[in-house]
């Protein structure tokens, strides 16, 4: 970063540095401690782009499907990207210290903070887009121009979906008041993700059209994907009525939600910003929570399975930051919204349908993932230097924590979702034999919360929040996601060979044989090296 | 230069600060004090824009804090109590960044930002190098308060400034603040160390409960009291009078 006195372009750049660099990396030198998000940047463009190839399938089609499903992957995953970080960009409680004071006015840090989300959606974008720009550019009629007005209708996709957010999160704040905020911000950013998946279907709903869909369709209006499909189409396509009608609802809505977003109800920012810096006086944790959380843990069964108290105190501490924290809140939430909507939407796609099987496998791989997924988010906090206490505490290992923690992911997250699943599932009378090919996924539940992932095994909350962005973790997780599919493939398989009996009591001895290891290994493991 | 007029806060039903009320003319050093929760840091922060009150006004500099928010925030410079920067920038991308906030040209900053450095007794490879993450406690207090005079602020707000300066660098700074005020500089500054105010301060406002108790020079309000000393004075004013011997009940609970 260098000076310059323009406020505009120096919040700009000190937003972008912080991308890059992360938030709080654990110090050194500049060219040494934040190389990771760098290289996790640089390998999700890598995947991304590797992803864009499998839209070369649709190139044979009329340009309007082609652009809709590229746009509709864009849109997923810019919204995901922008639904899951806007948060914490836009609501930073500690930058309300070094920034709120300065004579900045509070649209031109909103301005700058979106600016910077809106840039790295392009370059997310850009990858996705570039086997599909190339194979248009040489496929279709008028390559060239599909090239270029696809890239102008990307971007303003990229600026309609950073305004929806912003504009909800502004609404949010008008609507129900800035003493209600904070505890909305979950709830909202768990709708924005689910709102995003169920949009990004809209290739599903091309697939089971046979790829027909044309501008004309009345329902295609009600998909903001195509409304950006159609402004290809109407410039670079078929350029039919239905196409221009659609085009001109991507420019007026885009253009009504940057202004409401940015203009309108801008001013609503410095509100939330300060609500966020305001200390309660007197706080209470969560009325009557904390008497009910102990009835229940002190009674049977709980109080069985947390007889250990370092386990349960561990226990504790993780479900009142489930409950409470809302950095943990904003992190563990809205990334368990597709966990929850995935799977009833495979599980609904399948019925009655030869992919059945697959789906319902598919919906158990996802399920499997569970346990870890929210484990390793739970490793980070930011009040991670806190952690020095377990150190301090006459404990050989962090095992009783891990397992603490482990424990309050399944009781807090696991079951209960699985018992909305459960309900979904019974509610849609679907094939009882379906049912068979969930168990894998759930049997080996046990085993994944144990996998030490991440970090490996450390307490909860004790590491650093930009680690959780590291490749490594990154990567462990595609491993762990590719692992669970290939589980799912072989039920599937055991299921069309007719050995699924079998298959379930082997996996049931793995599974066995492989907890009583790592919860060995766990409670022998020493305590990890020490940040920082 | 500093005027508040029945400032107020509430947190829900609860009330931080109560009709606050009280004038600072130009290079006076006024020190802040108050026990914990009394609403001090909550003062600072409406003060400086960081948060909105629920009621009242104040005039800094001329500027009215609700309808001149921008022009306050250029004329006040603020070193908060939490200490808090952006960890992975450099000391010196932090400054830069700060001046360029204040507008202050890139040359300028970095010529202001060099006499910090040779005040706080600061190695510049350290500050383009090192990341904020790094620092120990005190170097990151000296960045911070570098930062909240960066551009010369005529009324300075300062949260509990000493914490984590070493005694050295808390001896050069009380100067600087005397010296400031000598030419002119504004001064708020709030903190529990009340030796370091009586010796600093040319007048003392005590706050409980976000109202005002007392408002004074340090010395004719000792005297006034009959306490001896401020700290005296204090826990006489705030109801701390007890605390010797309940700390000599409790200490009776270690024993085996």
């Amino acid at each position: 970063m260098t000076a310059n006195t323009d406020p505009h372009a120096t919040l700009r750049r000190l937003f972008l540095t912080l991308f890059l660099r992360g938030r709080s990396p654990l110090g050194g030198k500049k060219e040494k401690a934040p190389t990771s998000l760098h290289q996790k940047l640089t390998w999700t463009l890598l995947l991304y782009a590797a992803l864009g190839f499998v839209v070369l399938v649709f190139l044979r089609q009329p340009l309007f499907g082609y652009a809709a499903y590229l746009h509709s992957m864009t849109f997923v995953f810019i919204g995901m990207f922008v639904a899951s970080s806007s948060g914490e960009v836009l609501f930073c409680r500690e930058e309300a210290d070094i920034l709120l004071h300065r004579p900045i006015t509070p649209k031109a840090l909103l301005w700058a903070k979106v600016r910077v989300m809106v840039e790295v959606s392009l370059w997310l974008a850009g990858a996705f887009n570039l086997a599909g720009l190339m194979g248009g550019y040489f496929a279709m009629e008028h390559g060239l121009r599909f090239v270029i007005v696809h890239v102008v209708s990307t971007a303003l996709l990229a600026l309609f979906t950073a305004g929806c957010v912003v504009m909800v999160y502004l609404l949010c704040l008008k609507l129900f008041g800035r003493e209600r905020l904070e505890s909305l911000m979950t709830l909202t950013q768990m709708l924005v993700a689910i709102a995003f998946v169920l949009a990004g279907q809209l290739p599903n709903l091309l697939q089971s059209a046979n790829l027909k869909v044309s501008a004309s369709a009345w329902w295609v209006a009600l998909i903001p994907p195509a409304w950006f499909a159609g402004l290809d189409d109407a410039l670079a396509g078929q350029a039919s009525l239905a196409s221009w009608r659609l085009a001109a609802l991507s420019l007026v809505v885009t253009a009504l939600t940057t202004w409401l977003a940015f203009g309108r109800l801008a001013e609503g920012y410095q509100q939330g910003l300060q609500t966020m810096n305001e200390t309660k006086g007197w706080v209470r944790a969560t009325p009557s929570g904390r008497p009910l959380l102990h009835r229940i843990v002190s009674l049977p069964p709980l109080s069985w399975w947390l007889r250990d108290p370092v386990t349960r105190a561990s226990f504790l501490m993780t479900i009142r930051y489930l409950v409470r924290d809302r950095d943990v809140k904003l992190r563990v939430y809205p990334t368990l919204a597709p966990y929850l909507i995935l799977p009833i939407i495979y599980f609904l796609q399948g019925q009655g349908k030869p992919s059945g099987s697959l789906a319902a496998a598919a919906m158990a791989a996802t399920l499997g993932l569970l346990p870890i997924v929210v484990q390793t988010l739970l490793q980070h906090s930011n009040q991670w230097q806190a952690s020095e206490i377990f150190r301090r505490a006459p404990l050989a290992g962090p095992g009783s924590l891990y397992d603490g923690c482990q424990r309050a992911v399944v009781f807090m997250l696991v079951l209960p979702i699985l018992s909305i699943l459960a309900v979904v599932a019974g509610l849609s009378r679907g094939d009882p034999t379906l049912w068979m090919l969930l168990l894998p996924g759930l049997i080996a539940i046990p085993v994944t919360g144990l996998l030490p992932l991440g970090r490996g095994w450390v307490p909860p909350l004790s590491q650093p929040l930009d680690e959780s962005k590291s490749v490594r973790q990154g990567f462990q997780l595609v491993g762990a996601m590719l692992g669970s599919m290939l589980l799912g493939g072989l039920v599937v398989l055991a299921r069309h060979l007719g050995v699924i009996t079998g298959f379930l009591l082997v996996e049931m001895g793995v599974v066995a044989v492989a907890y009583v290891f790592l919860r060995r290994s766990l409670f022998r493991s020493p305590w990890p090296e020490e940040n920082g | 230069m500093l005027h508040l007029h029945s400032l107020t806060k509430n947190f829900g039903k609860q009330v931080a600060v109560d009709g606050l009320e009280f004038y600072v003319p130009a290079g006076q050093i006024v020190g802040l004090l108050g026990p914990n929760g009394a609403g001090k840091t909550t003062t600072l922060k409406m003060l400086t824009g960081m948060l909105a009150p629920t009621s009242g006004t104040a005039t800094l500099c001329g500027h009215d804090l609700l309808t001149e928010p921008i022009e306050v925030k250029r004329k006040v410079g603020f070193v908060p109590e939490s200490g808090a920067v952006y960890e992975s920038l450099t000391g010196l991308e932090y400054l830069e960044m700060v001046a360029a906030l204040y507008g202050i040209p890139s040359e300028a900053a970095r010529i202001r930002i060099k006499q910090f450095l040779a005040f706080f007794d600061l190695g510049f490879d350290v500050l383009s190098e090192k990341l904020l993450g790094a620092y120990s406690k005190g170097m990151r207090r000296k960045v911070v308060i570098t930062s909240g005079l960066l551009h010369n602020p005529p009324l300075v707000f300062f949260d509990e400034p000493l914490d984590g300066l070493d005694a050295n660098a808390a001896v050069g700074f009380k100067a600087l603040l005397q010296s400031l005020a000598r030419d002119g500089h504004t001064i708020v500054y709030s903190s529990h160390i009340l030796d370091v105010v009586e010796r600093v301060c040319d007048r003392v406002i005590i706050i409980d409960k976000g109202r005002l108790l007392l408002d004074g020079k340090p010395e004719e309000l000792v005297v006034s009291h009959g306490s001896g000393t401020l700290e005296r004075l204090f826990t006489q004013v705030t109801g701390g009078g007890e605390l010797e011997r309940r700390a000599e009940d409790f200490a009776k609970t270690f024993a085996k």
